[in-house]
């Protein structure tokens, strides 16, 4: 069974049909040499027999009027038969009466005679017929002629037939084996043809190969023609793919393109509008102060009281619009990378704090050494929002600490402010950076809710995660990733 | 009538001849008569036969290798007619009366010459002579095949006459004959015949 395992389609209906051919040839080699065999001594039977009714008819009156010479030259007409090795004609009586030899140095003897009720009768001694047949005239019989052949003949014809069998044979074989190549072409070559096109359409999904089609119009040359139709149904499909794909890509560039141009309009407008307030509001800041200075022995205690507030409102609007510049800024504004260390900034931050922010016991903790390639200015705003948010919520704790440091988690560098503040719920940690929401209130915690929207913005213009993790009173940490950090 | 009674009177003076030339039958090695159409039963009773048996035999036999050319009136029987003097005993019936020719019995006649005519064959002994010339004058042309063991009795316008060549009966044909006589031998029987003269009509029929 190995032999048919392997070997291609072609091998196997090669082999088969060579398999087959010299079965069906050998089979009918051997029957035909049998038939042959067979035949060939039944002809010579028949011709002998038919030999001897000659000779019989030939004879008649040679026995009729006793001459002998006549039967003779009778017999010796069998010369021309070299099967025949003896013949013999007896008289009724059983007297010999005339005899042939094809050798005449030959012993013949009769052994075997007809019964009175048989015409004719074949003996077979070896190789030898004996056939002996009665000669018949007018309805009554004068005599009987004995033939002696030998089957030399035969076998001698059958080695012949073999040889020629055998040549046949072997052209049958050449035959078969132009069959095979005629298979070849009609089967096999649009069979293997197929199967290399379904490999190229597996491994390089090229749906524009076709197999080509075989000039025969068989169950294969249908097989190869849907095989194209589905490749052709698999293109087209693959191009409408690729177009709405397009098209989908083509839509997305156009929202992008039109959202990006609402985005920049706002983005204007919001900076224009912040600018624009600032003016107004400087004004109304400015006369505040002078009611304060100037006006405030005038007024009553409730009169005071609403210049403060009037103070304050303004001066918490002024925040508002600072921090809402800089959300403007971190949008709008083109990066300037360069290698910054961010320990340094964070240090100069500290100080600020401590310096400005009056008496406070507050521990920060700086890391040496945290170079990143990104902008400066905005990189300052992010660290000034994530230490004034640590500062903001740690106002109340009686020993605050700030840390600012560095770790390294999955090959990347992860920075991260953190406090041991006020910390808040973690179920709306991704509020946290979302413009104006807040946590907490304004009475609790002083803020615009701009910060950490500012520095969020900043981070993924830096193509940066930020993220923070915390719980409620057990403070918060603010990590952030810079790609390029330290190059 | 007078034919008829000369023919008689030379039969009986013939007699002694006849049975000196049987003698020579004794020296035939088999049974030659049972080499002709015979049947087992005559197998059995084989004895040495005489030269008339062997001519009996052969005059039986003459009759299946002859035909007539000219359409003939179908005849009830086929006669062997005997002139002269009958040499053959009888051995010649004996035959006669087992075999048919053309699926006709066989009769053996002793007619007079002019009665002669209508038989199938004519035998004329030696014995008769110079008679010989005379009976086949008055058989004229008619379609008798005549047969004589006379010497000289091909010379004289007979058909057949038989031979003794080394003790063995044999016999010569004259084919002109024949012809003459709307008469048509089988070529077998002219193989075996010891010598023809005459020639073979052209194209079959005279």
């Amino acid at each position: 069974m190995r032999l048919w395992a392997s070997q291609s389609i072609s091998g196997k209906l090669t082999r088969m049909t060579l398999l087959v051919s010299g079965t069906a040839l050998l089979l009918a080699y051997v029957s035909f040499l049998i038939y042959d065999l067979y035949t060939l001594r039944q002809q010579l039977m028949d011709s002998m027999a038919t030999e001897a009714n000659i000779v019989g008819a030939n004879s008649v009156t040679a026995l009729m009027f006793d001459d002998r010479q006549a039967a003779e030259s009778t017999l010796s007409a069998l010369r021309n038969s070299p099967q025949i090795r003896a013949a013999v004609i007896l008289r009724p009586d059983g007297v010999e009466f005339a005899r042939y030899l094809r050798d005449p140095a030959m012993q013949f003897e009769l052994t075997n005679h007809l019964t009175l009720s048989e015409r004719r009768h074949f003996w077979t001694t070896g190789r030898d017929i004996l056939l002996g047949s009665r000669i018949q005239f007018q309805g009554g019989w004068v005599g009987s002629v004995y033939m002696l052949a030998e089957t030399g003949d035969v076998a001698r014809r059958a080695g012949r037939f073999g040889l020629i069998s055998a040549g046949m044979l072997l052209i049958c074989f050449v035959v078969a084996l132009l069959a095979t190549s005629t298979i070849r072409h009609l089967v096999t070559d649009p069979l293997t043809d197929l199967a290399h096109t379904a490999q190229i359409v597996t491994r390089e999904r090229d749906y524009s190969v076709r197999a080509k089609i075989p000039p025969s119009s068989d169950e294969l040359s249908f097989l190869v023609r849907s095989f194209n139709e589905m490749l052709e149904q698999i293109q087209a499909r693959d191009r409408a793919l690729e177009a709405s794909r397009a098209e989908l890509e083509q839509r997305v560039e156009e929202r992008t393109a039109e959202l990006s141009l609402t985005n920049k309009e706002l983005e204007a407008f919001s900076y224009s509008v912040a600018h624009d307030l600032r003016g107004p509001l400087q004004h109304i800041n400015n006369i505040g102060f002078l009611l304060q200075n100037s006006v405030s022995e005038n007024l009553n205690n409730e009169g005071r009281l609403l210049i403060d507030r009037l103070l304050e409102g303004s001066k918490r609007m002024s925040g508002l619009i600072d921090d809402l510049l800089n959300l403007s800024r971190a949008s709008s504004l083109p990066l300037h990378r360069r290698l910054i260390d961010l320990s340094d900034i964070a240090e100069s931050i500290a100080g600020r704090h401590l310096s400005e922010k009056g008496i406070r016991l507050v521990r920060f903790m700086i890391a040496r050494g945290a170079p990143v390639f990104a902008d400066e200015g905005l990189m300052r705003v992010v660290l000034e929002n994530l230490i004034g948010n640590a500062w903001k919520y740690t106002s109340k704790q009686d020993s605050a600490v700030i840390e600012f440091s560095s770790t390294v988690e999955n090959d990347e560098t992860v920075y991260f402010v953190r406090d041991n503040g006020a910390g808040f719920n973690p179920r709306y940690a991704d509020r946290l950076f979302r413009p104006f929401q807040r946590l907490h209130s304004q009475s609790e915690f002083a803020g615009t809710g701009v910060g950490l929207a500012t520095a969020y913005r900043i981070i993924t213009r830096h193509g940066g995660k930020i993220w923070a993790t915390g719980d409620v009173g057990k403070g918060a940490t603010f990590y952030f990733t810079l790609p390029y950090a330290g190059e | 009538m007078q034919r008829s009674f000369t023919i008689g009177r030379f039969r009986r003076r013939r007699d002694h001849i006849v049975r000196s030339a049987s003698r020579l039958a004794a020296t035939f090695t088999a049974a030659l008569i049972l080499g002709s159409v015979a049947t087992p039963r005559v197998v059995a009773q084989a004895a040495k036969p005489t030269e008339y048996d062997v001519k009996a035999a052969y005059l039986i036999n003459f009759g299946k290798f002859v035909h007539d050319s000219e359409e003939q009136e179908s005849r009830p029987s086929f006669d062997i007619c005997i002139l002269g003097r009958d040499a053959f005993g009888q051995s010649l019936n004996a035959l006669a009366s087992n075999e048919t020719i053309d699926h006709l019995p066989v009769r053996v006649l002793h007619p007079d010459v002019t009665e002669a005519k209508s038989c199938g064959i004519v035998f004329i002994s030696s014995l008769e002579g110079e008679n010989i010339r005379e009976d086949l004058v008055l058989l004229g042309n008619a379609d008798v095949l005549t047969v004589s063991d006379a010497s000289d009795f091909l010379e004289r316008g007979g058909m057949i006459q038989f031979l003794l060549v080394q003790n063995h009966v044999r016999f010569a044909v004259n084919l002109d004959a024949v012809n003459r006589a709307h008469l048509v031998l089988s070529s077998e029987l002219l193989r075996v015949a010891f010598y023809v003269t005459g020639k073979p009509p052209i194209g079959g029929k005279p």
